[in-house]
């Protein structure tokens, strides 16, 4: 069974180029477009299997953030179709500005609650997430005193216990300690077992090789290439090596 | 459709709504009780303007001025509150629409039923009120008051819905919300008894433009508070329909709440990047 479906998507962002009422009334005297049209997503197609973990690796600005939210219906595509089977949980990193103040027991509650959980599930989950991130002693202190590596392991443990069935995975992995990596693919490897399907975004890509199975290389915002995990790490960084040293010179 | 989320995300709206309301009395003295000194503070103020000063208590019995101002200062704050809450209801929670996706309205809604939580216990001063000026209180027209809280709160969520989805859009919109909302509250009857404006000794231009009056539904909303409290003050009757302007406003409430849902759902789409 597929856990994910996308066909044909793209996302075009509107860039304005003045934003103030004075530049409205000029462009729109001069008769031109009032802004710019950026192509973020074009015609990405791909399919994710229930179980699976997927990687989708691409270089910054190749469109990776912008398909991360799309998959997470935060932003929706101007044409194509995405079909999630399952709920959906995003990883969420804890720095959102309405959290900040709250404690991070407070944080487990309302990052549950939006994600539908009931009263009697949240009761239920709790001790687990607290246990899982290994926060026990400061789960009554507000986020903001946090560091990132404790905001890292709460929203980890969070978005792994909200029963989901797709879990989407930005980045965060960077942050957080040895022994708590080792714990999050772990328990990542668990999740798969059990019948979860993951995707993971990132340019990070060794301990991709570790948890993924399947990759997707984006290039500005088209699919350069999907297969093996191992394959397509290597199509990438052969890519990447001629262009960095462009770059440099 | 609503009801569907209402009751998957009230463990949301109750965490949000006990949030809202904690950081509102935060590092204040008197906490939940401000929800009760601040309109009895305006009370006062409004009674030696309005009440001695500029004599806009014609055609009350004597001493019910300041009952006057309280039972219709009440119901307008929970709306304007409301609805200047609700216009940053979305614009302020950025950084959690930014990262997660979930029914958005629930920003403006959480703000609603923050603001109904202070009002209700808010009504009861002015039922205490009442009882100290010791004026009669209508109690058919009581037995209406969740009707007519149904329908407030039915309009101003029809509003918050559409200001907060604008002010992502356009930052201007807090600032015109915030003016014209002080022009509205001139325009319902709060500081000057309503029947003032159909009296023969009023002023031409406003004897001209009395019947429209009651076209700005929030008129006829506190005017049905005034009810309750003052026979001769709530929503007039009508020559040829009965009940004309409450089944006006409860039209307007739909059709605005209608479209304002609509409108939140098409504008919806962009919210999460343009925000």
């Amino acid at each position: 069974m597929e856990a994910i479906v996308v066909e044909n998507l793209t996302k075009h962002f509107r860039k304005a180029y003045d934003k103030t009422l004075k530049g409205f009334f000029i462009s729109l005297a001069k008769g031109e477009k009032r802004y710019k049209e950026f192509t973020a997503l074009q015609d990405v197609s791909f399919k994710v299997k229930q179980g699976e973990s997927y990687a989708i690796i691409g270089k910054n600005g190749a469109g990776k953030s912008t398909l991360f939210k799309v998959l997470s219906g935060i932003i929706y595509p101007d044409s194509g179709r995405v079909e999630m089977n399952g709920k959906v949980a995003p990883l969420i990193e804890l720095s959102a500005g309405l959290s900040r103040d709250l404690t991070g027991a407070e944080n487990i509650r309302l990052n549950c609650a939006i994600f539908g959980l009931s009263k009697k599930r949240i009761d239920e989950v709790f001790d687990k997430i607290v246990a899982f991130s290994e926060l026990e002693e400061f789960i009554h202190t507000p986020v903001k005193f946090y560091s990132s590596g404790m905001k890292a392991r709460l929203g980890f443990s969070i978005a792994i216990h909200i029963d989901a069935d797709i879990i989407l995975i930005d980045e965060v992995l960077a942050v957080g300690d040895k022994d708590f990596k080792k714990k999050c693919y772990a328990k990542m490897e668990e999740l798969r077992q059990s019948g979860k399907t993951l995707v993971v975004v990132s340019h990070s890509l060794k301990p991709l090789r570790k948890i993924c199975d399947r990759a997707l290389i984006l290039d500005k915002g088209k699919v350069l290439d999907i297969g093996e995990i191992n394959e397509m790490i290597d199509k990438y960084q052969e890519d990447k090596k001629p262009k960095k040293k462009k770059k440099g010179a | 459709m609503m009801l569907a989320y209402l009751t998957k995300y009230k463990e949301l709206m109750y965490f949000l709504v006990h949030k809202e309301l904690r950081i509102r009395y935060r590092n204040s003295l008197f906490g939940f009780f401000w929800t009760l000194l601040e309109p009895l503070g305006l009370m006062v103020i409004y009674t030696l303007v309005f009440g001695y000063l500029v004599n806009l208590n014609k055609g009350l019995p004597e001493g019910a001025y300041p009952l006057y101002v309280l039972s219709g200062l009440i119901p307008w704050t929970f709306f304007n509150n409301s609805v200047r809450k609700g216009t940053k209801a979305l614009s302020s929670n950025a950084s959690l629409i930014k990262k997660v996706y979930f029914p958005r309205e629930i920003f403006p809604l959480t703000m609603l039923i923050s603001n109904l939580v202070n009002f209700i216990p808010a009504f009861g001063l002015i039922m205490v009120m009442a009882v100290v000026t010791q004026q009669s209180i209508q109690w058919d027209q009581l037995a209406l008051l969740p009707g007519i809280i149904l329908i407030q709160s039915g309009f101003t969520l029809g509003i918050a819905l559409l200001v907060s989805v604008l002010n992502v859009y356009y930052r201007d919109v807090e600032f015109i919300v915030n003016l014209l909302m002080r022009a509205w509250m001139y325009l319902c009857p709060i500081i000057y008894p309503v029947k003032m404006l159909f009296s023969t000794d009023a002023d031409p231009i406003v004897q001209q433009f009395a019947d429209l009056y009651f076209l700005n539904p929030m008129a006829v909303i506190i005017s049905l508070y005034h009810g309750i409290f003052f026979p001769g003050q709530g929503v007039p009757a009508h020559p040829t329909i009965p009940g004309f302007w409450v089944i006006y406003t409860v039209l307007v409430t739909v059709i605005l709440f209608l479209g304002a849902w609509y409108l939140f759902r098409k504008m919806n789409r962009r919210v999460g990047e343009v925000i």
